[in-house]
């Protein structure tokens, strides 16, 4: 025991004492992560106010004085610049016009029927025919897609004032009044974007906070010969592994935590700019126990991380291929992550929780939402500490082997 | 003391090695039923062309490597059994095992000091006898990635020294070195052997066995072909000089000298 705090002291001692490092490894990180998620933010922000102040350029056709109207008093007709056609002007200009909306020059169609109102107000019942009004947009435009969508609220006044016209009493239409009252777990409310969000970047973070430094502890130590000095001083095997896995999980979570406080100082600094996303953030509010559940996760999947990417690395003999080694381990990381992206909403089984990874993943997600049932914790929890033991022992079993310590 | 019974190593071959090595068969045999004991008070040389064995038989001694057959004794102790203890009464230095450069030879000191279990006390008193004889009290401080080959070397054998050890094996004690750091080192393993030390030594320049060691053991092909002072070899060899007696040895041996 005395040996493996003798080299969990070395180790910490190399990162903390080296200037660079901690540069690299804590400073830079949480600097980049603060400018690309402020980025994000301003480009998002800005983004979405140009296109709500854009003035929407609108070719309508054929257009009835009831529609005319109803336009002009509409929010779209705020902010939009509206010629009016007529059918054969439409007709001589009918290709220009749509060029311009593939090309974004303008945003919008609207061909009405040309004789809409005679046709609407021949109707009698069914089979009669029906007017018509066609929609040309563009909807790999921004500015053509929003242009579209708030047309169509202003279409659906007009829709029910003809209908009201139609039948004269629109209260006749009216079956039954349809309110709303919203009912969700208060832990759970805001926290959609992060529990989507949050398995997935604190499975990355972690995984490349280990790689970045477990590679070099391992197979580059074994590559410059400078393992080789302590497995021929009188410590045990296992000590050397263990103190350099214990080192280096505690720089990963530390390197972790630096990149998760970034993270959410720039998200909270987003404002309302990525709407819902923000507020998602915002409105997280963890219980002690989600804390504790959460804090736990993170430790035990820290040191998971850490002693897989230490067997790959001790099977390496260089740190070339002890990257190639990682490299598949870290895609696996990161889909069993990115699953919890889809997810239905059904209840997952408890089977789930005990693939690692995935499980760990789930289960990260529940702790986010409130949702998670202790079972599922503990087996969560139970699998991945019995994996990193088993692994703990097969790293064991690589020092001390000869062929794998000293290529021999 | 160190005792060397029957020791066999044979490494099994990879398919890329056996095709490096054009051969067919899947095992190699690095070093071929030896024995040799080495005492204290005598620097024991262990001599032999690249790839006699040399090397592969220094790392059993150093429990880096297990016998596949045979057994090594370093004071009594078993080197697979009982390697800790063997790791605890002996220095091994080679050149392929270095310290972390991103430490100051000071710490490394420290470091291995406090591994071998001495007190701080213990380490000071170690670290001055130790620093001033290799002239190391200048760059003790630096970190070892900013010092010379040289200085290296020097930081390197004060640091596999500092438990002051029953039992010192050096592999090619000087390969590599400038003649003013060669010489600091093999007069230090004189010194070592002064003091009653087990020293032993792999090489294969002729003139530094010659000078430094008091008996010799020369391999080829993984397996010992004499054994004695200079003098026993000299006689049984009908030389007197340590290179042609090893170039009799070699054309004996089935090697090939163009």
């Amino acid at each position: 025991m005395k040996n493996l705090i003798l080299v969990l002291k070395k180790e910490l001692y190399r990162v903390f004492s080296d200037r660079k490092l901690i540069i690299s490894l804590f400073i830079v990180p949480a600097i980049l992560m603060f400018a690309i998620y402020s980025l994000i933010g301003t480009l998002a922000k800005s983004m979405n106010s140009d296109i709500e102040s854009h003035t929407s350029k609108t070719y309508i056709v054929n257009a009835t004085d009831m529609l005319e109207k109803v336009v002009k008093d509409s929010e779209f007709g705020k902010n939009a610049d509206i010629k009016y056609l007529s059918d054969s002007e439409y007709a001589s200009q009918k290709t220009d016009l749509e060029e311009q909306i593939r090309n974004g020059d303008a945003d919008l169609i609207v061909v009405v029927q040309k004789d809409f109102d005679s046709v609407f107000s021949a109707y009698k019942g069914q089979g009669d025919a029906i007017p018509n009004i066609n929609i040309v947009f563009n909807s790999t435009e921004n500015y053509s897609q929003q242009a579209y969508s708030v047309f169509s609220n202003a279409l659906n006044d007009y829709r029910t004032k003809l209908l009201g016209s139609r039948i004269g009493n629109l209260e006749q239409l009216t079956v039954f009044n349809q309110t709303e009252t919203e009912i969700v777990k208060e832990s759970k409310a805001g926290t959609q974007f992060i529990a989507m969000m949050l398995p997935y970047m604190i499975m990355i973070m972690l995984f490349s906070g280990a790689m970045s430094i477990s590679v070099d502890a391992f197979a580059g130590e074994k590559e410059r010969g400078t393992l080789a000095s302590m497995l021929v001083s009188p410590i045990r095997r296992t000590d050397i592994a263990m103190g350099k896995v214990i080192a280096l999980a505690i720089i990963a979570a530390l390197s972790s935590i630096v990149y998760a406080v970034s993270m959410i100082i720039s998200m909270s600094t987003m404002g309302g700019s990525m709407s819902g996303m923000s507020s998602g953030f915002g409105a997280v509010h963890f219980d002690i126990m989600q804390i504790v559940q959460l804090g736990l996760m993170l430790i035990v999947l820290d040191y998971f991380f850490v002693v897989v990417i230490a067997v790959l690395s001790s099977f390496a003999k260089d740190t070339k291929s002890a990257s190639t080694f990682v490299t598949p381990a870290y895609m696996v990381v990161l889909v069993s992550a990115l699953l919890t992206m889809f997810q239905s909403g059904a209840k997952n089984t408890l089977v789930k929780y005990a693939i690692p990874l995935y499980g760990n993943a789930i289960a990260i997600q529940d702790i986010t939402t409130g949702d998670i049932q202790p079972v599922n914790f503990f087996v969560s929890l139970g699998v991945t500490v019995l994996v990193s033991a088993i692994l703990t022992g097969v790293l064991a079993k690589i020092f001390d082997s000869d062929k794998l310590m000293f290529n021999a | 003391m160190i005792s060397v019974n029957n020791l066999t190593k044979v490494y099994k071959l990879t398919a890329s090695k056996m095709k490096e090595l054009r051969t067919t068969e899947n095992t190699k045999i690095a070093v071929n039923k030896l024995s040799f004991e080495a005492k204290p008070g005598e620097i024991y040389g262990l001599l032999g062309p690249n790839g006699a064995g040399k090397t592969t038989t220094l790392r059993c001694i150093a429990t880096i490597l297990k016998p596949t057959e045979g057994s090594v004794r370093v004071n009594g102790f078993d080197t697979v059994k009982e390697g800790e203890k063997v790791r605890g009464s002996i220095a091994f230095l080679t050149n392929e095992i270095k310290l972390d450069a991103h430490f100051t030879t000071d710490y490394m000191f420290r470091f291995f000091g406090r591994i071998h279990g001495m007190t701080e006390e213990q380490i000071d008193k170690r670290r001055d006898e130790l620093f001033t004889r290799f002239d190391i009290h200048s760059f003790a401080g630096k970190k070892i990635e900013e010092l010379s080959t040289g200085m290296k070397q020097r930081a390197a054998i004060a640091v596999t020294l500092v438990h002051d050890p029953e039992v010192v094996i050096f592999d090619e004690p000087t390969s590599g070195l400038d003649i003013l750091t060669a010489r600091t080192v093999t007069d230090y393993l004189k010194e070592l052997k002064e003091a009653g030390k087990t020293v032993v030594v792999s090489t294969h320049i002729m003139s530094e066995a010659e000078k430094l060691c008091d008996r010799i053991g020369i391999i080829i092909n993984g397996k010992k072909v004499i054994e004695g002072t200079l003098a026993d070899i000299y006689e049984q060899t009908h030389t007197d000089d340590l290179e042609d007696a090893f170039f009799e040895l070699y054309k004996e041996n089935g090697g090939d000298v163009k």
